[in-house]
C-alpha cells in the first residue's frame, strides 16, 4: 500500500509541476508585449510592412514625426512579402501585441479586413480632397466607399532599357512600334535578349500586356466600358492587344514560359537582356543588383492599329497605410497616418526610398522616377487589371497573365483567351451599368 | 508496421497463419495489481491534450468555418453548404478535378519512379558489400533539406537561360534533349515528379530495407537451390513477401502527393505554371486562403481543406483495407 501511495504523491507532483509550467508559460507570452507602453507613459507603435528592405529608410522617416511628437517612437518591421497577407490576417486578429499602423495591398485584398471591421475608417481624420481618386480609390472600400488608408506610393508601367548596350547597337529609344521591333531585331541578331520578362508568373504577364498593349485596346477607357457593362474581354480592340504582346514572343527569352520574375530581372541586371518592360518598383531592386548599370527608360509606342495613338503610361496606387481597429494607441496611431498624408512625409519618402510617393506635388527624388510621374500626368491610364479587376478570385492579372502564357505556347487563339479571361472574371465581376 | 514477424516458416508450410505468439504473463508490478484509472489517465492526459489541441479541434474548427459565411475574420451566419458549392460550381470546380486529377498523376508517376527505384535500390545495397553504408546516407541526405530549397535549386539548374541541365546536354551534343523542362505544360508535371523523388527516394529506401533485413534468406536461398533465377527468386518470393511494406510505403506516398505544395510553389509559382499545368490541391488551397480578396476567403478555403482531408482519408482508409485483405491472402 505504501508503494501505491508513493506512487500517487509523485504522479500528482509531476502533474502540479506541469500545470504550474503550462501556466507560467501562458503567462509569459504577453508579458513581452506590454501594449508598446514602458514606464513614463510612452508609446510604441508599430508599423507592419511588406517591404523590409525599406526598413533603414523608414527609420530616418520616422525621425521626423517623432521629433515632433515627443513620447512617440515609431518601430518598422518588416515581413516577406510573399508572407505579408497571412501575416497582416493574423496580426489584426490579435488582441493583443499586434501592429498599430499596417501597410494594406491595394483595392482587392482590403477589402476582407474592412468587412471584418479591423481597420479604423479614417474620413473624418484625414483630408485627401486634393489627391487623385485613381489612387485614393486604392484605401477605399468598395462596399461602404470609406476610406481606410493613405496611399504612400505610387507605380508607373514602362519600358526600362540598358543605355550602354542601346549605345553598343547604336539604339535610340523608340518613339514607334516599328523601331521597337527593328531595335529588337538588331539586338536578337546580335544574341542579345530584347525583352527580358517571366512568362512563368502570370502576373509579369498581366504587366507586359497593359505595358505593350494598353494603347491597342484603349486604355483606361476600355476599362470603363468593360465596367460599365457595354462590352468585355472578348471585344476585339481587346483580344488585339493580347495577340500584339503574344507575337513579341521572338524577342521574349527562349522558352518563356519557364523564365520564373527573378530569372527576368537577372537577365536584364545582368545585361543579357536589353529592355525590361516593368514597373517604376523595378528601379530599387536593379540598383541594388546592379549599381553601375545605366537604366533608361521609355513608353511602349502606340501598337500598330492602336485605338489610343499616342503612348499611355499606365500607373496604380501601391498601397496605403491603414489603422488597426485593435491597437491600443490609436490616437498616436491616426496621427502617424495623418502626418504620411503630407508634403513633409512626402518630401522625406521621396528622398529616403527609391519610389514615387503617393502625395500629391511630391517629385521623385530619382531624375527617372520623375519622368515616370511626369510621363504618368501627361498621359497616364490606370493599370485596369489591378485597379479595377483585382476584387474577386481569379484576380484579373491572374486571369489574363494565364491565358497568355497559353498563347505564347501556341495553346489557344487570341479569341479563345479572351473567352477564357471574360469566364473566369465573371465569376466574381459583374458590371455595373 | 512491417509485420514479417507474423510468417514463420512453419506457417508458411503449411499455407496458413502461424499462431499467435503466446502471451507473456502480465508482468507483476510492486504493488500487485494495475494502477487506479485515475493514475493512467495521468500519463495518457498530456498526449491526449496534444492530440486534441493540434489535430482533432483544427479538424472540427475547419468543418464548423466551412459552413458559415465570413467578412474576413468575422463570420456572419449559418450558410449550410454554400461554400462547397461554391467549390464545385463554374469555374472554381474545373480547377478543383483539373488539380485534384494533377495531384492522381503525381502519385503515378512518383509510385512509378520513387517508390520503384526505392525498392530497387534497397534490393541492390543489401548485396553491396563495399559503399553500402556510404550509399545509403547519399540517397537519404535530399531528405534533410527543405522543399522549398530543393525546389529552387532544382529551377536555376533546369532554368533555360542560366541552367546547368540543359548547359550540360548541349555540351555533349545532345542539343535536341535540352527542353523548357519547366515551361512546357507536357514536361512541367513529369519534372516536378523527378525532382521529387530525387528528394524523397531515401525514405521507401530506407522502409525497404528495413523489410528486407526482416525476411529470412532462407526462402531465397531455397528458390535459387530449386533452380530459379535471380529474377523469378525475387519476383516469386521476395516481393510477395514486401507487400506489407509496399502497403506501407503506398499510402504515405499517397498522403504526402495529396497535399504536396512546397516543392510545386517553389518551381512552378502559386499559379502552378504553365498555364495551370502543375496546378495542385495545395496551390489551389494556398490561392484561397492567402490570394484571395473575396471576403468570404476563410469559409471557402476552409471548405477546400474539408474537401482534401476526406479525399485523402477516404482513399487511404479504402488502400488500407485493401491491402490488409492481400496481406491476409498471402499469409
Amino acid at each position: 500500500m505504501s508503494v501505491s501511495r508513493h506512487l500517487r504523491t509523485r504522479v500528482l507532483r509531476a502533474a502540479a509541476v506541469g500545470v504550474a509550467l503550462a501556466l507560467a508559460g501562458s503567462a509569459c507570452a504577453p508579458s513581452t508585449d506590454g501594449g508598446g507602453e514602458d514606464g513614463d507613459g510612452d508609446v510604441t507603435l508599430t508599423v507592419w510592412s511588406w517591404r523590409p528592405e525599406d526598413a533603414e529608410g523608414y527609420e530616418r522617416i520616422f525621425a521626423a514625426f517623432e521629433e515632433r511628437n515627443p513620447g512617440v517612437t515609431v518601430e518598422f518591421r518588416g515581413y516577406q512579402n510573399s508572407e505579408y497577407p497571412a501575416i497582416l490576417q493574423t496580426g489584426l486578429t490579435q488582441s493583443s501585441g499586434g501592429p498599430d499602423v499596417v501597410q494594406l495591398k491595394p483595392f482587392g485584398p482590403i477589402q476582407s479586413f474592412i468587412g471584418a471591421e479591423q481597420l479604423v475608417p479614417l474620413d473624418d481624420e484625414v483630408d485627401l480632397a486634393a489627391w487623385p481618386e485613381e489612387i485614393v480609390a486604392a484605401a477605399r472600400g468598395r462596399d461602404d466607399g470609406r476610406l481606410y488608408g493613405v496611399p504612400f506610393a505610387f507605380q508607373t508601367l514602362g519600358v526600362m532599357y540598358n543605355e550602354e548596350l542601346f549605345a553598343e547597337h547604336g539604339l535610340e529609344p523608340p518613339t514607334t512600334w516599328q523601331e521597337m521591333t527593328e531595335a529588337a531585331e538588331t539586338l536578337r541578331d546580335a544574341d542579345v535578349i530584347p525583352f527580358a520578362t517571366a512568362g512563368r508568373d502570370p502576373w509579369v504577364l498581366a504587366i507586359l500586356r497593359e505595358t505593350m498593349g494598353a494603347t491597342r485596346a484603349g486604355g483606361g477607357e476600355f476599362a470603363e466600358e468593360v465596367l460599365a457593362g457595354r462590352t468585355d474581354f472578348t471585344d476585339p480592340d481587346y483580344t488585339a492587344s493580347l495577340r500584339t504582346v503574344a507575337d513579341l514572343e521572338p524577342y521574349l527569352p527562349e522558352d518563356v514560359t519557364a523564365v520564373g520574375y527573378t530569372d527576368a530581372q537577372t537577365l536584364f541586371t545582368s545585361g543579357r537582356a536589353a529592355m525590361y518592360p516593368g514597373g517604376s518598383y523595378e528601379l530599387a531592386p536593379f540598383a541594388t543588383a546592379a549599381p553601375d548599370l545605366e537604366i533608361g527608360y521609355f513608353d511602349a509606342p502606340p501598337a500598330p492599329d492602336a485605338v489610343v495613338d499616342t503612348p499611355l503610361t499606365p500607373g496604380f496606387a501601391d498601397g496605403s497605410y491603414g489603422v488597426n481597429a485593435a491597437s491600443p494607441h490609436r490616437a498616436e496611431a491616426v496621427a502617424l497616418v495623418e502626418w504620411m498624408a503630407t508634403e513633409e512625409f512626402g518630401r522625406a519618402f521621396a528622398e529616403e526610398l527609391r519610389q514615387i510617393p503617393a502625395v500629391p506635388g511630391v517629385a521623385p527624388a530619382d531624375p527617372l522616377l520623375a519622368e515616370m510621374r511626369g510621363n504618368y500626368e501627361e498621359h497616364g491610364t490606370p493599370y485596369m487589371m489591378s485597379v479595377y479587376f483585382g476584387y474577386g478570385e481569379p484576380l484579373g492579372r491572374d486571369a489574363e497573365g494565364q491565358a497568355l502564357a497559353d498563347m505564347l505556347l501556341g495553346r489557344s487563339t487570341e479569341e479563345e483567351a479572351g473567352a477564357r479571361i471574360q469566364r473566369e472574371i465573371s465569376a466574381w465581376f459583374e458590371p455595373t451599368g | 508496421m512491417v509485420r514479417t514477424d507474423r510468417l514463420s516458416p512453419a506457417g508458411l508450410r503449411a499455407g496458413r497463419a502461424a499462431p499467435p505468439p503466446r502471451r507473456r504473463p502480465a508482468r507483476r508490478g510492486g504493488a500487485g495489481h494495475r494502477p487506479p484509472w485515475w493514475v493512467l489517465a495521468v500519463f495518457v492526459l498530456p498526449a491526449l491534450a496534444l492530440y486534441t489541441v493540434f489535430i482533432v479541434y483544427p479538424l472540427f474548427s475547419a468543418l464548423q468555418y466551412s459552413l458559415f459565411g465570413w467578412q474576413g475574420t468575422r463570420q456572419t451566419g449559418l450558410v449550410g453548404l454554400e461554400n462547397f458549392r461554391h467549390l464545385f460550381g463554374g469555374i472554381y470546380g474545373e480547377r478543383l478535378w483539373r488539380a485534384f486529377g494533377h495531384n492522381l498523376a503525381f502519385f503515378a508517376g512518383t509510385m512509378l519512379v520513387q517508390t520503384t527505384l526505392g525498392l530497387a535500390f534497397a534490393v541492390l545495397l543489401r548485396r553491396a558489400r563495399a559503399g553500402r553504408r556510404f550509399l545509403q546516407t547519399a540517397y537519404v541526405l535530399p531528405h534533410l533539406v527543405s522543399p522549398i530549397v530543393v525546389g529552387y535549386l532544382w529551377s536555376l539548374m533546369l532554368s533555360p537561360q542560366f541552367g546547368a541541365v540543359n548547359a550540360v546536354l548541349r555540351a555533349v551534343g545532345l542539343d535536341a534533349l535540352a527542353q523548357p523542362w519547366t515551361g512546357d505544360p507536357a514536361l512541367a508535371l513529369p519534372t516536378l515528379i523527378l525532382v521529387n523523388a530525387w528528394q524523397w527516394i531515401g525514405f521507401p529506401m530506407l522502409l525497404f530495407t528495413a523489410a528486407l533485413a526482416g525476411l529470412p534468406p532462407e526462402y531465397e536461398e531455397a528458390a535459387r537451390v530449386d533452380g530459379a533465377s535471380a529474377w523469378r527468386a525475387f519476383w516469386h518470393v521476395t516481393l510477395p513477401l514486401l507487400v506489407p511494406a509496399i502497403g506501407v510505403v503506398s499510402v504515405l506516398t499517397f498522403v504526402g502527393n495529396m497535399n504536396v505544395l512546397d516543392l510545386v510553389y517553389a518551381m512552378q509559382g502559386s499559379q502552378g505554371a504553365p498555364g495551370g499545368s502543375t496546378d495542385v490541391l495545395g496551390l489551389l488551397f494556398y490561392r484561397t486562403a492567402f490570394n484571395n480578396p473575396d471576403p468570404g476567403a476563410i469559409g471557402q478555403a476552409s471548405a477546400l481543406a474539408v474537401v482534401m482531408f476526406v479525399f485523402v482519408f477516404g482513399i487511404s482508409i479504402a488502400a488500407t483495407s485493401v491491402l490488409r485483405r492481400w496481406e491476409a491472402r498471402l499469409r
